[in-house]
């Protein structure tokens, strides 16, 4: 720890501003863990419930069940729009579900709009890992350029360029390009990791939303 | 718009604070294992003996130790008598063992006296020539002596100022040793230094130089370096003197 204790002002800066950024990072990395985690073991439950079940309303009663799967948002807002439409439907002239398609672009659009506030929601926080992952090294280099220009100062001072004099100073530059990259490798890995895992549930998404949308347009036109 | 979804996203605070114990917990590691496994160091250190000084009973013996019989044993300067040597650790002399087996136990005996003789002679000659180095300071001091304080800037007498000068070529030799670097083969800086009755330089001119920017910038610095410890000059009058400076030492100019 000595040759932490031993760098520069500037340097030391460096250094806290890299732990900061590794510890946010890593508080980041913990809590979309979870997040995604969640999100999928608890899709994969609804999908089976939802498949299962017969009626939109006995599946809209149980939502509470899988609150941090994103299709549940989905199936909600899609759900809600479908029973405007139809009291309104029912509400004019008699003619029952005589909007049709107008009906069904409704419920396309509410569930367009909860996809995207779903992808918004689980990207969240995403691009500070990816700031970290690609500006950590150069913040590490710039304070290991400082520090080995501050050595360098100081052998000029000393006379002396002797490896005892030349190695300490550049040893304890060369930590803020180590802990740049301590605090960066994670924060790619992690980034990349979680936009696999997010692409995996949009598309989730997307498949639920046909799904939801076949299943709207298959009750309407039957009727 | 729907009925919301009561969702558990408020582990950003818990992931926080289990993100900074994680890192301090790092932290305590580094330090831990910097302070119970420090790095091996790379260079061994290296012990010298002073194999001359060796306080042996028995500089053959092969160990240093003494054993407390032996205290008053070291070899004398006078000539010792054939000391008992069991097994002499190099051959002994061609003339001695030419054409002789050397397991005779009677030429042994003689190969053991005659080393002992050699020992006893280079012990003579060692202790004459140190002798004679003491009695060569001793004579050389009374010779420059004459009872002033030699060599100080306090000294009194008419030698006074070529004194001082000495004690600044001192000065700046001990300087010289820490700044000292140069590119040229040769380079060479004369350099006339004033410095004012109470001991500050006052002013340097260099009124030669060979041209090599590394060993002028050793000189400069070794003038700053060696004029922080300068006591004022004898009788508090301003001295002024050339010296020139080479890689290998420096030799007083003309003083005015």
């Amino acid at each position: 720890m000595a040759i932490i204790l031993g760098a520069g002002i500037v340097v030391k800066l460096v250094l806290l501003l890299l732990l900061t950024f590794s510890i946010i990072s890593w508080a980041i990395i913990l809590f979309k863990f979870f997040q995604v985690q969640r999100a999928k073991n608890e899709s994969e439950r609804f999908m089976d419930f939802f498949w299962k079940s017969k009626r939109f309303d006995a599946i809209a009663s149980q939502v509470d069940r899988f609150a941090n799967s994103p299709l549940t948002v989905l199936f909600n807002e899609g759900y809600s729009e479908l029973k405007k439409v139809v009291e309104t439907d029912s509400k004019s002239a008699g003619s029952a579900l005589s909007t049709d398609l107008g009906g069904v672009e409704n419920v396309t659009r509410a569930l367009r709009r909860a996809t995207n506030s779903e992808i918004t929601r689980l990207e969240k926080y995403l691009t500070f890992l990816a700031t970290t992952g690609s500006t950590s090294p150069f913040i590490g280099l710039f304070g290991t350029v400082w520090g080995i220009m501050t050595a360098f100062e100081g052998i000029g001072k000393t006379g002396s360029a002797s490896l005892a004099v030349v190695a300490p100073g550049i040893a304890e530059a060369l930590i803020a390009t180590a802990i740049g990259l301590v605090a960066a490798i994670p924060a790619v890995m992690a980034y990349n990791h979680f936009q696999h895992k997010i692409r995996v549930l949009i598309n989730e998404m997307d498949s639920f939303t046909t799904e939801f949308l076949n299943i709207v347009q298959r009750n309407i036109a039957g009727k | 718009m729907g009925s919301r979804v009561s969702r558990i996203d408020t582990g950003a605070g818990v992931s926080f604070i289990a993100s900074a114990v994680i890192h301090l917990a790092v932290f305590l590691l580094l330090t831990w294992w910097g302070v119970f496994f420090p790095p091996h160091r790379a260079i061994q250190e290296t012990y010298y003996v002073d194999v001359v000084n060796l306080p042996a009973a028995n500089p053959r013996s092969g160990s240093s130790a003494q054993k407390p019989g032996d205290a008053g044993a070291v070899p004398p300067p006078a000539p010792a008598p054939p000391m008992a040597v069991p097994s002499p650790p190099r051959p002994a002399p061609k003339n001695l063992t030419k054409g002789v087996k050397p397991t005779d136990p009677q030429e042994s005996a003689e190969t053991e006296s005659a080393f002992a003789e050699r020992m006893a002679k280079l012990e003579r000659n060692s202790e004459s020539r140190r002798e004679e180095s003491v009695l060569e300071k001793l004579r050389s001091k009374v010779k420059a002596g004459s009872g002033t304080k030699i060599g100080t800037p306090g000294a009194g007498g008419a030698e006074a100022g070529s004194r001082y000068a000495d004690y600044i070529k001192s000065r700046l030799e001990d300087a010289l040793k820490v700044t000292n670097s140069y590119t040229t083969k040769n380079p060479e800086v004369a350099v006339r230094l004033t410095i004012g009755a109470d001991g500050r330089l006052l002013r340097i001119n260099i009124e030669r130089s060979s041209g090599d920017a590394a060993f002028e910038l050793a000189v400069r610095r070794a003038i700053d370096l060696a004029s922080q410890k300068f006591t004022a000059p004898p009788n508090r009058t301003p001295f002024e003197n050339g010296f020139i400076f080479k890689p290998k030492g420096i030799s007083n100019g003309t003083s005015r």
